[in-house]
């Protein structure tokens, strides 16, 4: 670090020990993957395709809803490569096409054409498009070779090459403003056909001419039956339009390239001997096998959930024949090989499985042993959608692989003959909330414990019981000692622990803890935080997608025999009706315990540490009308909360409203309302709340100052940090608040405003301080910010801890620092007892997570070094805080897009775990202080241990050597 | 050592001298070749009853030791007041920064008076002969008090005292919550 030149030399060799002191954190080269990993994700599939160029080609493109476009390897679903677009609206994928070695993509609806390399995942070329709202894209062919794309948007076309991007031509589309304008179509004429509809009149068709992008004819079609062509039509066969309407029950086929006025045919579905699902949408489905040719002329309807038929259109083009009846039948998909369309057809099989069979597509006949089983996970979602990819075998038979996608996001490949290559859980690529658990003491451990926790029958069966378990324990023991000595004799690659769910204990320092994971899909995930493999996965069906998870761990592994109970709280936004999953975290499983009913939507909820008699934690929830509903509501815990009752306090925050409460509870479930803290929201609007972590520790009650008195911390738990930012969004005006708030009184401990200031304001709140962190709209600069609270030299009271009683007002100390990058997520470290010192834990956009010492953000940090803040270690203060890259925990790993950070504290005190989640998921462990409580991975027993044993030696030697020197003296 | 008779040591020179020549009669007392092979030969020699080759005290008391004595005695109590002014001096020199030298200074200041106070009684056997035994044993001790005195106070100068409210600080008990408190923003 280059000391800033302003400061005096001894300030400079100061800041450089402090920096030596506080640098060796980063990992050594042979610890990397050690302790941690790393798992990228791309979220939910919108576009698949497999890469067709060659035969042997391992690769298989997506385009997701997080906006990556990715490559993965189809024989081991590894990631080759991805690139991770802008978050929001303007990375959206809208649509993604595949030809040859080329991959065209618009972007941002409508904003950029891109095409990428397919080889190496480079990009080609970049194209902005004019204004306008994306509708379709399509290759354009040109005498069998394609040679550029057509992009169509609301009001224009426009057709660019597909070598370098260049514009070829742009032409306004005719009456934008009636016509929606919706489809594209070009099937290897001179011509591109763009079709558009007015809902519920016409429809209308313009052919450009491919060189110069004239117009060469404009159709209008009657069609009052017609509302949408991108939802109910196709084009099949030789430029045929083929729609289908669901109240007149009828398909409608038309000719698009004819030359005099065009009708719709109309073809009744009666007429099929078809019938249609009562309110289900028919939809239909065809293949265009090749830009340069015009598609299939079969294609399917689908008229159910589970009914799908095949249709041939006749050569006449008007008439239509049906080929073969698919009920029941989930998902269908065409693919083509060489001159060869199939299609693939999943059916279901039993209730754990579905069958995939393919069919010849101009005949509809089965093909023979093409028949793959895809296993149907019970915890998982139903099959969504198909991609297959066929291929021609040696012997001229079709075969093919098929990538299933399922509506809990899950990607499963499946090669012939039925096997499962992989699986990727997409869904983890939106955890919204987690919590770590500890997991459970091993069968033996459990044994053990197991006999205290049984009621005593008479003393000979209890010394039996104790026998027998100490037998079992011998056995274990014997058994570990046989594993370590045959695994010993195996090179150490090769050992290989697989985890598994029956085999998961703690172990010794309980450094390997249980993830649960809650994702946007609805879909929970248990995984080893060791390995990172899942151990288990439970899909919630009928959750929203705009749904609110809360995840509260009511019952630890502590209490055996007792299972952990953690419980889930979703609450639909919409109808703000809540309910609960209850759910063992070690093992997924849903719990026998009911739930209670919730009528009433709810606002809140609240653990209380009451425990029931079976060590469950109360949880208590909050309607709208502010009742409480306990759960679990047994007599002996309502007891409980009756005689609780009047120290029982929670705190509710309506952001739109500006409205803070807070309540206390009565005896009879009801609460009162006794404060309340308005905020205009004209002015400010509240963006977050965070009290304390309710698990966290604080080891000092103050801090040593150079004279050696403590300042003492002002340690208050029910103390709540409201950021609010400034409804104005002038860089002069806008402001950033921060209102330290007694969540029990609702008094205003602290408020601190900065001026010319802007959000995303990003804090952590914990033991005496919150830091924070936002724009400085004035200097243009991302900015750190500390409050910490004292209480002063003397305690006011020093062995309880009300917030009725706390007369005098904290000490408030502030310092703010310069930051030079910004940041997307930031949390504090946490460890068992809280005598380790702390670090935050910064994620940065570029993927990076630092971890910066707690140190440097301190309001103590002198202007002018002094003896007594030297002794205290206080780092003189620099406005400028410094990144150095050994502070980033992740090294090369970075985490796409974090979002959040979950600190959990192991048996350890010097380490805590660290889980950042975001696209990825990365696992790691932390040392604020260093391993002061470990021997450290290089320590070296042998050298230790030699020394110890030869200096042991060497005392018993000169000891024997003096008795005879001493004995040979006495003779003298 | 004096070889005692001549036929012990007739004997002993027999074997002795066994190296050169078969055998010699040695009749003088005390030769060199005898005291050559005392080492070896310890076991052998023979002494006459009541011989002591110690030389005998003169137990018999003058008057004139009497003022020796007491000179002794003070110089014995007033050892520890002696020592002050160096132990002054040493703690000038070895500063109070609390590395290895200084630390090991301090231990040996403290713990000698409080070893000395400790064997108090022996030192009072060794004053048993003086008239002022009572006021040598108090200056004695008090000066090995003024020693243990200044060696805290090198303690308390090097910061090593539990004096102040932050040495106590790891011993505070977080205080006891008397409310329950939860909450957030309406979900």
């Amino acid at each position: 670090m280059k000391p800033p030149a302003k400061m005096s030399k001894p300030t400079s060799l100061f800041v450089i020990f402090f920096s030596l002191f506080v640098m060796s954190e980063a990992v050594f080269e042979d610890q990397v993957g050690k302790f941690d990993w790393r798992q990228q994700y791309v979220g939910k599939t919108l576009f698949a395709h497999f890469d067709s160029h060659s035969q042997s080609s391992k690769k298989l493109f997506l385009a997701t809803d997080k906006n990556i476009f990715a490559s993965f390897n189809s024989r081991t679903g590894e990631l080759f490569w991805r690139h991770v677009d802008k978050a929001g609206p303007e990375g959206t994928i809208d649509i993604l096409l595949l030809h040859g070695q080329d991959a065209l993509m618009v972007v941002g609806g409508g904003r950029l054409l891109r095409s990428w390399d397919t080889n190496m995942g480079g990009l080609n070329w970049e194209a902005v498009l004019d204004t306008g709202s994306f509708q379709a894209a399509c290759f354009v062919a040109m005498q069998d070779t394609v040679k550029h794309v057509a992009v169509l948007k609301k009001a224009a076309i426009s057709l660019h090459y597909l070598t370098n991007g260049h514009q070829k031509w742009v032409e306004n589309l005719p009456d934008s403003d009636t016509v929606q304008y919706q489809a594209v179509y070009s099937g290897g004429e001179e011509e591109v056909y763009v079709l558009g509809v007015v809902p519920n009149s016409h429809l209308t068709i313009i052919a450009y001419s491919l060189e110069d992008g004239e117009i060469i004819k404009q159709r209008s079609v009657e069609a009052p039956w017609l509302s949408s062509v991108e939802s109910s039509c196709v084009v099949v066969g030789h430029g045929v339009l083929m729609c289908v309407d669901t109240a007149t029950l009828a398909l409608y086929a038309l000719p698009i390239q004819a030359e005099e006025a065009p009708q719709f045919n109309q073809i009744l579905l009666q007429s099929l001997d078809l019938e249609v699902s009562p309110g289900f949408q028919p939809v239909l489905v065809s293949s265009q096998p090749h830009p340069a040719r015009s598609p299939i002329s079969e294609f399917f309807l689908q008229l159910g959930p589970d009914h799908h038929v095949l249709l041939q259109l006749n050569a006449d083009g008007y008439t239509i024949a049906p080929l073969r009846d698919f009920q029941p039948a989930f998902l269908v998909s065409f693919s083509t090989t060489g001159e060869k369309t199939v299609a693939a057809v999943m059916t279901p099989k039993n209730e754990t499985a579905c069958a995939i069979n393919l069919f010849s597509a101009d005949s509809g006949r089965r093909l023979l042993d093409t028949t793959v089983i895809f296993p149907l996970d019970l915890n998982g979602g139903k099959p969504f959608k198909l991609y297959v990819h066929a291929f021609l075998k040696k012997d001229d038979s079709v075969g093919y692989r098929v990538l299933v996608q399922t509506q809990d996001h899950a990607l499963t490949f499946i090669q012939q003959p039925g096997r499962v290559v992989w699986t990727r859980e997409e869904a983890l690529a939106d955890v919204v909330t987690m919590e770590m658990v500890d997991l459970p003491l091993t069968g033996t451990q459990a044994e053990l414990e197991g006999e205290f926790g049984k009621k005593a029958d008479g003393l000979f069966p209890m010394v039996l019981k104790r026998l027998s378990s100490q037998v079992i324990l011998l056995q274990a023991w014997l058994a570990h000692l046989w594993k370590l000595f045959y695994e010993a004799r195996k090179p150490h690659g090769q050992v290989k622990n697989e985890v598994t769910i029956e085999t998961l204990s703690r172990d010794e320092f309980n450094l390997q803890k249980m993830m649960v994971m809650v994702t946007a899909s609805g879909k929970l995930f248990g995984i080893d935080s060791k390995s990172g493999s899942i151990l288990w996965k439970h899909y919630l069906e009928n959750v929203q997608p705009n749904a609110v998870f809360k995840l509260i761990v009511q019952r630890t592994t502590a209490h055996f025999p007792h299972p952990p109970q953690c419980t889930l709280l979703i609450k639909d936004k919409d109808t703000g009706l809540a309910s609960l999953h209850v759910f063992n975290p070690i093992f997924g499983r849903k719990s026998h315990i009911a739930p209670p009913a919730l009528p009433r939507p709810i606002l809140q909820s609240l653990l209380l540490p009451v425990i029931d008699q079976d060590y469950a934690k109360v949880l208590l929830l909050v309607d709208d009308q502010y009742k409480v509903t306990a759960f679990p509501s047994t007599k002996n815990v309502l007891q409980q909360l009756q005689e609780m009752a009047s120290s029982i306090f929670f705190y509710l925050i309506r952001s739109d409203q500006g409205n803070l409460s807070g309540f206390r509870l009565r005896k009879d479930l009801s609460t009162e309302r006794i404060w309340e803290v308005v905020l205009p929201t004209e002015v400010q609007k509240i963006v977050a709340v965070n009290g304390k972590r309710p698990n966290e520790h604080v080891h000092s009650q103050g801090r040593v100052m150079g004279d050696r008195s403590v300042l003492y911390k002002y340690l208050n738990p029910n103390l709540l940090a409201v950021v609010t930012e400034s409804t104005d969004a002038h860089p002069e005006r806008a402001f950033v608040g921060v209102f330290l708030v007694d969540g029990v009184t609702g008094r205003i401990i602290h408020e601190a405003v900065q001026r010319k200031a802007r959000g995303p304001v990003h804090f952590v709140h914990s033991e005496n301080w919150v830091v924070y962190e936002y724009w400085n709209t004035k200097s243009r600069r991302n900015e750190f910010s500390v409050l910490e609270l004292f209480e002063g030299t003397e305690l006011y009271n020093s062995t309880v801890f009300s917030s009725l009683d706390r007369p005098h007002l904290p000490q408030v100390l502030q310092q703010t620092y310069i930051f030079p990058s910004p940041i997307t997520t930031m949390e504090a470290t946490l460890t068992e007892k809280g005598i380790t010192s702390r670090h935050l834990l910064v994620g940065l956009p570029s993927g990076a997570i630092l971890s910066l010492p707690k140190m440097f953000l301190d309001p103590r940090r002198p202007e002018v070094v002094t003896e007594h803040s030297r002794e205290e270690n206080l780092i003189p203060y620099a406005p400028e805080m410094p990144i150095r890259t050994e502070w980033f925990i992740n090294y090369n790993q970075t985490v796409a897009r974090v979002k959040g950070i979950y600190t959990a504290p192991s048996g350890l005190e010097s380490t805590c775990l660290v889980v950042a989640y975001g696209l990825d998921i990365y696992q790691t462990r932390v040392y604020p202080s260093k391993q002061f409580d470990v021997l450290k991975d290089d320590y070296d027993y042998v050298l230790i241990s030699s020394v110890l044993f030869a200096l042991f030696f060497a005392t018993m030697i000169s000891k024997r050597l003096a008795q005879v020197k001493l004995l040979n003296r006495a003779w003298r | 050592m004096a070889t005692p008779g001549g036929q012990g040591g007739g004997a002993l020179s027999t074997r002795g001298g066994a190296r050169r020549m078969k055998w010699a009669l040695e009749l003088t007392l005390g030769n060199a070749r005898g005291r050559g092979d005392r080492q070896s030969n310890q076991g052998d020699v023979m002494y006459p009853i009541g011989y002591s080759d110690k030389p005998v005290p003169d137990t018999s008391i003058q008057e004139s030791d009497k003022n020796l004595v007491e000179k002794r005695c003070w110089d014995v109590a007033l050892g520890p007041l002696k020592q002050i002014p160096m132990n002054l001096f040493i703690m000038y020199m070895s500063g109070n920064t609390i590395s290895i030298f200084p630390i090991m200074m301090v231990c040996m200041m403290a713990w000698r008076p409080i070893q000395a106070l400790m064997s108090m009684s022996a030192t009072f056997k060794l004053l048993e002969n003086s008239n002022q035994q009572w006021l040598q044993g108090l200056v004695y001790s008090v000066g090995n008090l003024l020693g243990s005195a200044l060696a805290i106070y090198k303690c308390q100068s090097m910061g090593l005292l539990p004096t102040h409210s932050s040495d106590w600080l790891a011993f505070i008990e977080p205080p006891v919550r008397m409310e329950i408190m939860g909450g957030g923003m309406v979900l």
